[in-house]
């Protein structure tokens, strides 16, 4: 496998398959891409299609039963879970469809959520910081039930920035938002991907968000099908 | 992350959630209900002794029979920094110019009484605190002063020494209740001078000690060390025999309560605990997504909880005080003596109890969250299937165990108990299973909605499982205390019928016995039994004299060197019930019949043969029945009876028993006309035992609250378990067009059959050992009760063996032992 120090992330050859109970049934099979470090990569496809799969296997949230995958010079597939989770912690920033915020923490806590992960003494000021950033300087101490769902999701947005991630994963980021704030996300969202200079692996079914990204790459039944750039 | 500050965020949050209030609900309850036993327990127990300490006179005695006991003990007592007291005992004939009396001689040194207050009535009439008699003086009895027709202020003579009545005793500590003759008490010196101790005389030699407790503890393990043949100690514990039983009986049933209430606590927080750890699932996902170790994870999830629990467990503590203080002020006037002082003990002690609960019963599910995939932010059907951590869930079962073990205080008792429980959750789990899979073949047969509700049911397997296993448990539990609670106090109550007898009389002649009863005849009393009795001691088993040392029960010791006593009935006397072998008829030999427990203790079989040396008499008797003899009926009642056509050529005198109402004026009478008779009122004793009765009761239905509010916390944490999911799915099917009708069927379908399962299971799991406590009782003789430990106090005492059938009735003395 090639691996330079342009390239964040990388997948040999991936596949991933689960018993059922009408066999064995792979997901994803011998998927390999490379992701250069800053790029911005879309992954569309149709439900089933093996997508958020391949993206948990590539923030090393699964592992895979064959291939490799690549973290910022890490070999994901060697390593344990809790290595896994250690790396995720230092390099990796989520955003989720239905946002994940924990309803027990306020909109501050959770953006400070990573930053504790790290140990970091100055998660509060940091978290302040974020979520002025994102339009929600006021809004610190409200809970997420009391949040708009665009805000929820700026809330989480602040989250994955927050610790400067190299890598964002986004999973269907305006999938659970109306057109109009989604297409607020969706430009917040590039907005801080070009300021932290973070690299963007988004799995999406919307074609205008896959068209922001950089680079396109098609799934069906658990192939690589197409990659447009 | 910093777990602490994490765990007490989401607890501020998270508090409301029903789940949580449940858990902390459910641990006050269980720290509350056992602290408040339990120190009231202890405290009722500190202020027995206390009192015990009084009516025995000092901490503890060591007695021997015909010689003095070692000068040495009396230097280890000093050495120890204990106070001492010599009391020598025997009996006398005392004079007071023509007439005699028989009297039990009470000669004691100047530090009587080390415990307790002496009171005597002087020549006035009135009551004083008195110390021990002065040389030339005597205290003694009003059966004594009646009997040689003297008052206070004159003399009579013991050992053909002059000495001055000084008073009547009101009261004197170390006297026993059942004594054969009335009592005089004298200063030692004088009988020393007298020659009344000198060789051969038949007394019993007494050391009583007094000081810290510590100190009293090394003494007593010095003692044991050191004992002569033949001697014995004893302690406090040995005191105050019929209250601490009356106590020990409520307390039994309080401590099974109160355990049981703890148990339902532990399967409301496994419960609720499996509903966090579900809710949390999510959360714990998304925490592994964002690069939290398993570790800070279990950690803030188990500090969420500490933070929880430590103040529930501090609240039920205190919460327990409280109670336990209202319920001491209710007891207190029940307990003699000074009031005790708080025990901290109990109180923590329920404390970590609740911990070990919170963490026994919650902990599997919540270290099960070590395992959720992150990939579950993504895709909810990931599912955790990692079987490392199953081993656990035997955790609350340890923990349910330890707890029976330690608040029944006895493995065996807490074997039956716990795996009583454990045999109801396994019927539980094989009943439903095989319900649910009849459900499964024949559900689809049902109309709509119930069929969906029951569905539910078989879809939910393992919840279900758990939620009918946590009802069944529960409901056995309060089966159990419903049904033996109100059958036990009414069957206690029925102990003590109003026309129990309330008197004793001793040293009736055998003349004097017609006279006796026509007296007895004319003032209406009831109940009467009337028994000779000879006194005599043991002197064969077998044709060989009997020897202590082959005898395992050290009270075989006591009775083959002191006194025994013998009666003999043509029938079977009430509240005697013959186990083996036959009612001796018209023998042609001495027939004996033997209390099964000393039948036990000689190691004794039908057959063998007993010598007793009655007077001057010789009688050996073969052993043809072994009978079950109920102590506790507040009859006279005697370990050996023997055939009427060989007992009648013995000496011997009467004892009776009957009632009378209290302060009856014929009584009066009857002491002046039958002078030499001894009588003992136990009216007082009666009272308090019907006291402690009383409030028991109501103790035991405050307690029993406890039980019930746990078991309805089990009840909604079983619902609250699914509760999240009906609602959904009551959402869905309501958007389907549902109606209220069809919605109600769904849930109450699903309901009723997990009631039905539930209640089922239970009924059959509490019917074994209720109806196996009920056989006890029916076996018992008459009244329905016999008790081996209570024969050895040889007084009066409600029973408490039908109780002791029930597996908590061993706790408080599997704890004190």
């Amino acid at each position: 496998m090639t691996f330079d120090s342009d390239t964040v992330l990388s997948a040999q050859k991936l596949s991933k398959a689960v018993d059922g109970p009408d066999g064995r049934l792979t997901i994803l099979e011998e998927v390999s891409l490379s992701v250069a470090r800053g790029a911005s990569l879309a992954i569309v496809g149709a439900s089933g299609s093996g997508k958020t799969t391949l993206l948990g296997l590539l923030a090393g949230l699964d592992r895979p039963t064959g291939g490799a995958v690549t973290l910022d010079g890490e070999r994901l597939d060697t390593l344990d879970e809790e290595a896994r989770a250690r790396l995720r912690r230092r390099l990796v920033g989520f955003v989720f469809q239905s946002f994940h915020l924990l309803p027990a923490l306020s909109a501050e806590e959770n953006v400070m959520l990573p930053l504790e992960l790290e140990g970091r003494d100055d998660a509060r000021e940091r978290a302040q910081q974020a979520l002025g950033d994102v339009g929600l300087g006021k809004r610190l101490h409200h809970y997420p039930h009391q949040l708009s769902g665009g805000e929820q999701q700026r809330v989480a947005l602040a989250r994955a920035f927050v610790h400067g991630p190299a890598l964002l994963f986004a999973d269907e980021p305006t999938g659970n938002l109306d057109q109009r704030t989604g297409a607020a996300i969706t430009d917040l969202l590039f907005a801080m991907n070009g300021e932290h200079a973070t690299t963007l692996v988004l799995v999406t079914h919307d074609p205008k968000l896959a068209a922001r990204c950089a680079r396109t790459v098609h799934m069906r039944d658990g192939r690589l099908i197409e990659d447009a750039a | 992350m910093k777990p602490v500050v994490f765990a007490a965020r989401s607890l501020r949050r998270e508090f409301r959630h029903g789940e949580l209030a449940t858990l902390a609900a459910a641990l006050v309850l269980a720290v509350a209900a056992l602290g408040a036993v339990g120190t009231l327990a202890a405290r009722v127990e500190r202020a027995i002794v206390a009192s015990a300490a009084e009516l025995l006179g000092g901490d503890l005695g060591v007695s021997a029979r015909r010689s003095a006991l070692p000068e040495d003990f009396v230097d280890e007592a000093r050495r120890n920094g204990l106070a001492t007291n010599r009391i020598v005992e025997f009996s006398s004939v005392v004079f007071s110019g023509d007439a005699s009396q028989f009297t039990e001689i009470r000669a004691v040194d100047p530090a009587f009484p080390l415990r307790g207050a002496l009171s005597v009535r002087g020549a006035d009439g009135s009551a004083r605190a008195a110390a021990a008699p002065a040389p030339g003086e005597v205290y003694a009895d009003r059966a004594v002063l009646v009997g040689l027709g003297r008052s206070v202020g004159e003399r009579l003579q013991i050992g053909g020494r002059d000495l001055a009545i000084a008073g009547e005793i009101v009261n004197a500590p170390g006297g026993s209740v059942f004594q054969f003759a009335p009592t005089v008490l004298m200063s030692l010196a004088d009988a020393d001078a007298a020659g009344l101790l000198g060789p051969g005389s038949r007394a019993s030699y007494r050391l009583l000690v007094a000081g810290d407790a510590p100190a009293v503890d090394r003494y007593a393990a010095w003692a044991r060390e050191h004992l002569p043949p033949a001697a014995r100690l004893t302690s406090v514990e040995d005191a105050q025999q019929n209250l601490r039983s009356a106590f020990e009986r409520g307390e039994s049933f309080l401590r099974l309560a109160a355990l049981l209430a703890a148990l339902l606590a532990g399967i409301a927080v496994a419960l609720a605990a499996q509903r966090f750890s579900r809710r949390k699932t999510e959360e714990v996902a998304l925490l592994r997504c964002l690069g939290a170790s398993r570790g800070e994870i279990v950690l803030a999830l188990t500090l969420e909880l500490a933070l929880l629990a430590v103040p529930a467990c501090l609240i039920g503590a205190a919460l327990g005080l409280g109670l336990q203080e209202a319920a001491f002020a209710f007891a207190r006037e029940l307990l003699p003596g000074a009031v005790p002082a708080l025990p901290w003990g109990p109180s923590l002690s329920a404390f970590l109890i609740g911990l070990a609960v919170l963490f026994g019963f919650a902990l599997p599910p919540l270290l099960r969250l070590r395992d959720v995939e992150p990939m579950r932010v993504f895709r909810r059907d990931v599912d955790t299937r990692i079987r490392r951590f199953d081993a656990l869930y035997l955790l609350p079962f340890a923990v349910g165990a330890l707890l029976i073990l330690i608040e029944s205080g006895s493995g065996r008792l807490a074997g039956v108990l716990g795996g009583g429980l454990l045999g109801v959750a396994l019927a539980t789990l094989a009943v439903s299973l095989l319900l649910l899979k009849l459900l499964r073949a024949g559900g689809r047969r049902l109309p709509g909605a119930l069929r969906f509700g029951l569905a539910n049911l078989v879809r939910r397997r393992a919840l279900t499982l758990i939620q009918v296993g946590a009802l069944a448990l529960s409901l056995t539990a309060l089966d159990l205390l419903a049904v033996i609670g109100p059958s036990l106090l009414e069957r206690w109550r029925a102990d003590l019928p109003t026309d129990t007898p309330n008197y004793f009389v001793l040293n009736v002649q055998p003349d004097q016995r017609r006279d006796f009863e026509a007296r007895l005849d004319g003032l209406g009393a009831r109940n009467l039994s009337l028994l000779p009795l000879a006194a005599g001691k043991l002197v064969a088993i077998n044709g060989q004299p009997p020897r202590a040392a082959d005898y395992a029960d050290e009270r075989a010791g006591n009775w083959i060197e002191g006194e025994v006593r013998v009666s003999w009935s043509a029938e079977v006397p009430p509240s005697n019930r013959i186990v083996q072998g036959t009612w001796h008829g018209d023998p042609a030999t001495p027939q004996l019949s033997v209390d099964q427990s000393w039948f036990e203790m000689f190691k004794l079989a039908l057959g063998d043969t007993m010598t007793l040396r009655i007077g001057d008499q010789e009688v050996t008797a073969t052993v043809s029945s072994v009978r079950e003899v109920d102590w506790s009926s507040f009859r006279v009642n005697f370990f050996m009876m023997l055939d009427p056509a060989h007992g009648d050529a013995l000496p011997h005198s009467f004892i009776a028993s009957f009632h009378l109402p209290p302060d009856s004026a014929g009584l009066a009478e009857l002491s002046r006309a039958l002078p030499n008779v001894s009588l003992v009122d136990i009216n007082a004793i009666l009272d308090r035992v019907r006291d402690i009765i009383d409030r028991v009761s109501s103790a035991v239905t405050w307690v029993l609250g406890f039980s019930l509010i746990a078991g309805l916390l089990v009840l909604l944490a079983a619902l609250a378990a699914t509760a999240d999911e009906r609602r959904f799915e009551i959402a869905l099917l309501r958007t389907l067009g549902a109606n209220n009708g069809q919605l109600n069927a769904a849930v109450l379908g699903e309901f009723a059959a997990l009631g039905l399962l539930a209640g089922v299971v239970a009924a059959g799991g509490a019917a074994p050992p209720a109806s196996r406590w009920r056989a006890r009782c029916s076996a018992c003789p008459t009244t329905g009760r016999r008790s081996a430990r209570s024969a050895r106090s040889r007084s009066p005492r409600p029973c408490w063996s039908c109780w002791r059938a029930w597996p908590a009735r061993g706790a408080s003395r599997g704890r004190r032992r």
